[in-house]
């Protein structure tokens, strides 16, 4: 770092040069641009200049207009010429100020208070004080460390992705078994009709024909309603849905009122039915399937469905309690699969439970079934549902 | 027209000579060069009802200078500063609200406002988690993105906003 001299201090260490050379040699350097001089007044106002460094720097305007990294130190220059300190400089290393084409040379700034001639000088040179490997250094060093969080954010997500393709594994095998035994039936009995029509047909017996073509109408009605069920249930925890604020006590009621039912069913809520922040339509599927699947199991004329809530920390538990015929243990395991209809009234795609136990899943919570219909009537449903959504 | 220095202050990496170059030069690189030394650059708040414009001298540091980061000569005669974090790297959050409370402690006064930036990386849905200091205490806290350039200019104008209200 170069010291302030007084211009009538002996020059130490000259080599036996005259000032005049070790002038002109500084001034040489300042030419090839290694460092830059400019004067300053006491308002900070520069009045001259010397290389082509301080091109820059524009003459009887202040510094600070053309050097704006000087702005806000104007106090600080000015203390210079105050202080009784030895060496009265202020450093700005490594400074580039960005033109509008985006590039700037790196510089070091150093202003010294020279009171031999009453001026500031500021003395410009090139920041090339970190060589380029240092920077390549830090650089590498650097885009490292970001490179490293990122491939961590990156494994868990793709951990994430994994685990939903095993599921989505698990699913496509389980479509594969819904669709050779569910839907195979049915298009075997479409084989024979169409068979039986044409049969019909060659013995101009319109009327069997007919009545094939309106059982072959039936059919295919009902393939189409499994299909759609079938693809209902694939796309649950696949859409992106809203949370909102879910009054499930009102829920709960709005379900019992719009679902029809014969009219010695009662429909009884119970418990505490909390606000909860969460999905309103899953939970509001998986209500009214259970509801709907109470109602229409039942074999008295007489009967109640009973709804409760219990707040247990970081679920709520529902439970959909009826007192109809009951399932039996034998049939428990198979109740939550797809097309798995227990007999029962006709018209349903043996679907239901099989969603709602797959929104259940979805939304981080379990399920489960309590019936033992050879001790005493009655089937309850007894869901855990989370205070906080786990999202796929 | 007044001028006042502002500090982008942050952990490397999370964004801050992106959104340097976002607001004064309206574009964005995706490769990633550290900053040596400081970079400053000019930035004028066009002026609006009830506040003349006023010229912001931003200091892009490379973020990182030391522990004596508040007494460093970059740091002299700081106006404001905007402390960034990266929405995507939690460790970048707790640095940043470190940095908010050393500065307020080494600047009384001066307002600092905390950026999370990369805002674009985040899911729709996702909120990032916050440490509790961070919340309350009455901190500006602006999500950006230097990639789209979400409220990049705005959070520049807030603070200017701030800085003329806290002088008058
Ligand atoms: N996606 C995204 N990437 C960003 C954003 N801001 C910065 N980056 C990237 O993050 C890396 C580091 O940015 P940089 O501005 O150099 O960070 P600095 O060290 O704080 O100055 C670069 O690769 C940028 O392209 C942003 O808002 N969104
Ligand atoms: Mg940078």
């Amino acid at each position: 770092m170069p010291q302030p001299t007084s211009s009538n201090a002996a020059l130490p260490d000259s080599s036996g040069l005259a000032p005049g050379d070790l002038v002109a040699t500084g001034m040489h350097i300042a030419e090839l641009g290694i460092y830059g001089m400019v004067w300053l007044d006491h308002q900070l106002v520069s009045r001259s200049r010397y290389g082509p460094l301080v091109a820059f720097i524009e003459i009887d305007k202040p510094v600070t207009d053309s050097v704006v990294a000087l702005i806000g130190l104007e106090d600080d220059i000015a203390a210079l010429a105050r202080t009784e300190a030895p060496v009265r400089l202020l450093e700005l290393p490594a400074v580039a100020m960005i033109n509008p084409d985006g590039r700037a040379p790196r510089l070091n700034f150093t202003i010294f208070w020279l009171p031999a001639i009453d001026r500031f000088l500021l003395l410009v040179y090139k920041a090339s004080s970190r060589s380029d490997i240092e920077v390549e250094l830090t650089r590498q060093v650097r885009a490292r460390l970001i490179a490293e969080a990122e491939v961590q954010a990156k494994s868990r997500e793709l951990s994430a992705a994994n685990e939903e393709l095993a599921i989505a594994n698990r699913d496509l095998e389980q479509y594969a078994t819904i669709i050779s035994h569910d839907l195979k039936a049915p298009l075997r009995a479409l084989r024979y009709l169409s068979d039986d029509a044409e049969q019909a047909l060659r013995a101009e017996e319109p009327e069997k024909a007919a009545a094939a073509v309106t059982e072959m109408r039936a059919l295919a009605r009902r393939m189409s309603r499994m299909m759609s069920a079938l693809l209902d249930y694939a796309s649950v925890g696949r859409k992106a849905e809203a949370v909102t604020i879910v009054d499930t006590r009102a829920l709960a009621e709005s379900i019992a009122a719009s679902l029809p039912r014969a009219p010695g069913l009662r429909i009884v809520i119970d418990g505490d039915w909390p606000e909860i922040v969460t999905l309103e339509a899953p939970l509001d599927l998986v209500l009214r399937n259970l509801v709907d699947n109470a109602l229409k199991h039942h074999d008295r004329d007489r009967g109640i469905v009973r709804l409760t809530a219990r707040d247990c920390g970081a679920a709520i538990e529902f439970q959909v309690a009826d007192d109809g015929p009951g399932i039996p243990a034998a049939a428990h395991g198979a109740i939550f699969m797809p097309f798995r209809t227990l007999g029962g009234p006709a018209g349903g795609t043996g679907m239901g439970l099989a969603l709602v136990s797959r929104t259940v899943e979805a939304v981080g919570g379990t399920i489960s079934i309590h019936s033992e219909p050879e001790r005493a009537r009655g089937t309850a449903f007894t869901f855990k549902w989370p205070k906080s959504i786990a999202r796929g | 027209m007044i001028a006042r220095k502002i500090m982008l202050l942050g952990e490397i990496g999370v964004g801050k000579s992106s959104i340097a170059k976002r607001l004064v030069l309206d574009r964005f690189e995706i490769d990633y060069k550290p900053t040596v030394g400081v970079d400053v650059y000019q930035y004028v708040v066009p002026d609006e009802p009830g506040r003349p414009g006023m010229r912001l001298i931003v200091w892009d540091t490379d973020g990182n200078f030391g522990d004596a980061i508040f007494r460093h000569v970059y740091m002299k005669q700081a106006s404001a500063a905007m402390i960034v974090g990266d929405v995507t790297r939690t460790g970048t959050i707790d640095a940043m609200c470190r940095l908010g409370m050393e500065f307020r402690d080494a600047f009384p006064g001066r307002h600092f406002s905390y950026l999370l930036n990369k805002h674009d990386l985040l899911q729709p849905g996702d909120t990032p988690r916050l440490p509790d200091t961070m919340t309350g205490a009455g901190i500006p806290l602006i999500r950006t993105s230097a990639l789209t350039g979400d409220n990049v200019k705005d959070a520049f104008r807030a603070a200017a906003d701030i800085i003329q209200r806290r002088a008058s």
